[in-house]
């Protein structure tokens, strides 16, 4: 600790003329949601949903993503895709979701309404980011 | 060996990051103001000559043959910083050149890892930030843009081009364009080529002394650059020997108060960019200028220089000095289209000597602007160019500029975060 951090921490807790409080050696600081949530800060950006495409992930419209575009998509990540013109939002399977046992790579959606899609050749697509976390308002 | 970094139509490719239906189409950025073309997509260089008006472009961009940006700098910005960030994050000697240009020193690595280790990097940058860079590898800086010019120009390098042997720097160098080389300027081009020189190989083959008879010391660094001797500083001085900061107004503007706030906004820029190269003016000067469009109005176009006592680089100084040139110009009766702030008799303000008329008291009020000065610029650079003068506008002086094809600030701004279906 040097000089000026020393004079911090005694401005903020007082001189005790006796024992130092025991407390003292576990103070760290606050909680810091960036270096919590956000492994890559120079690959992390932010998206707001909209529409229902994830409703039975308990994701609704207004959540706020954590996209980490370092991290690889696997099997059953959610991510945010660019397909056809539109990111949208998507478990990455390489499974064929009929059971028919195909090789290829599909794009499931959280709601029953929306069927998958598989990615053929003829589709502008990319996996722009991995979703890491999602930010739910409550109140 | 040196890597030099640089992103590819950078400020187009931070378009695409974050609407990657601009892929593949023509795409051009234009200046503040929405004044003319500064970036182009590849797509777009046949199609549009840099520098091209807006107005010129309006034909192409309503049939949807081209796509165009307002330039977006806090975008550029964020993402100028995240690829600065992965480069110091390699650990390697590291200087920032340009917003999208850096060189990194390879001298840890081993010359077979090198061209592997770029690759790797070439794809990091890409994945995490969504921007295509290329590098070029080279014993000297120049060399190293030569290199990542043939990096950029042939998809078979994937990003990586090195010259690292003679053969290799003499047939890039016989592949080059003497007006494409770093350092020669383009008043030396075309007397180069009048000289017989057309290519930087028949530059680096005429002797020393020629060189040093018709372009001086500084075509001799860049005639030992290109031979692969190192001859540019690491931190070459780029003082500049004049600073202009001026804006075409999005309609024109009468009143002097109005006037006067634009003309001190101008010239706190200034004054920023002074501090930014440690340097000092010791004349500011205001022009005024009238719409050169509109015959049917009164012409005026006055320029007033205003000289400080002693060099400065602070803003109060330079604002206050600026507004005294403003009072002289301005007339009333006239319509204003452009305004700008000019400094000159630019020294290094390490060298500063104090004037001989300085009292004390100024003396003391010049360390004191000096030090709200640096805070100003600690503040500013932190919190988006929040922090002004009094005599100053307050906030951004954005509402001026006409920037009608912006796109959110996808990576900084909350409320502009992309829309994910």
């Amino acid at each position: 600790m040097d000089e000026n951090e020393m004079l911090a921490k005694m401005a903020e807790e007082g001189i005790h003329a006796g024992f130092p409080s025991p407390a003292q050696d576990y103070m760290t600081g606050v909680i810091d949601l960036n270096r919590e949530l956000v492994r890559h800060p120079d690959a992390t950006f932010y998206g707001r949903v909209v529409g229902d495409s994830m409703s039975e992930a308990g994701i609704a419209e207004g959540d706020v993503l954590i996209i980490d575009k370092a991290l690889e998509p696997h099997e059953g990540d959610m991510c945010v895709c660019f397909v056809d013109g539109e990111f949208c939002l998507k478990y990455i399977s390489f499974k064929d979701p009929s059971g028919g046992g195909e090789q290829g790579l599909w794009l499931l959606a959280g709601n029953r309404k929306y069927k998958p899609i598989r990615i053929v050749e003829y589709n502008d697509f990319t996996v722009w980011g991995v979703v890491t976390y999602i930010i739910k308002k409550q109140k | 060996m040196y890597a030099l970094v640089d992103c590819n139509n950078f400020f187009v490719s931070c378009e695409r990051a974050f609407q990657p239906w601009l892929e593949k189409r023509p795409v051009v950025v234009l200046s503040n103001n929405d004044g003319c073309v500064v970036a182009r997509s590849n797509e777009s260089k046949p199609l549009v000559p840099m520098g091209t008006p807006f107005f010129k472009l309006k034909g192409l961009v309503d049939s949807g043959k081209i796509e165009v940006r307002s330039s977006n700098y806090t975008l550029y910005g964020d993402l100028s910083r995240r690829v600065m960030n992965i480069l110091a994050s390699t650990g390697l000697p590291l200087e920032k050149y340009s917003i999208d240009e850096a060189y990194l020193d390879l001298e840890g690595l081993p010359a077979e890892q090198q061209r592997p280790f770029c690759l790797a990097l070439v794809r990091k940058i890409r994945k995490w930030t969504g921007i295509p860079v290329s590098i070029g590898i080279a014993p000297t800086k120049t060399l190293g843009k030569v290199a990542n010019h043939f990096a950029k120009r042939y998809p078979g390098y994937k990003g990586v081009c090195v010259i690292d042997s003679d053969e290799k720097r003499e047939k890039a160098l016989s592949l080059t364009t003497i007006d494409d080389v770093w350092g020669i300027g383009w008043r030396s081009a075309p007397k180069l080529m009048s000289l017989g020189v057309h290519t930087a190989l028949d530059f680096v083959q005429r002797p020393e002394s020629w060189v040093q008879k018709h372009m001086g010391i500084v075509g001799v660094r860049t005639w030992r650059e290109l031979q692969g001797e190192r001859a540019v500083a690491e931190d070459r001085d780029e003082r500049r020997q004049s600073i202009c900061t001026s804006r075409s107004f999005a309609e024109l503007v009468q009143d002097s108060a109005e006037l006067s706030l634009r003309v001190s906004d101008f010239a706190g820029i200034c004054a920023e960019k002074l501090r930014h190269d440690r340097s000092r003016c010791r004349s500011v000067g205001v022009f005024i200028h009238t719409s050169r469009f509109r015959k049917d109005l009164p012409q005026y176009y006055p320029f007033v220089q205003v000289r400080l006592d002693t060099p400065s680089n602070d803003t109060e100084t330079i604002v206050g000095a600026a507004l005294k040139a403003f009072r002289r110009a301005y007339k009333p009766g006239y319509l204003y289209k452009r305004a700008g702030v000019t400094v000159d008799d630019i020294t290094a303000s390490d060298y500063l000597e104090a004037s001989l008329f300085e009292t004390p008291s100024e003396a003391l009020r010049r360390e004191k602007n000096d030090t709200v000065s640096a805070l100003m610029d600690h503040f500013n650079s932190a919190h988006n160019n929040l922090l002004r003068l009094a005599s100053q506008r307050s906030g951004h002086y954005a509402e001026g500029i006409r920037r009608e094809h912006c796109s959110p600030l996808f990576s900084t701004e909350w409320s502009d975060i992309l829309e994910i279906k």
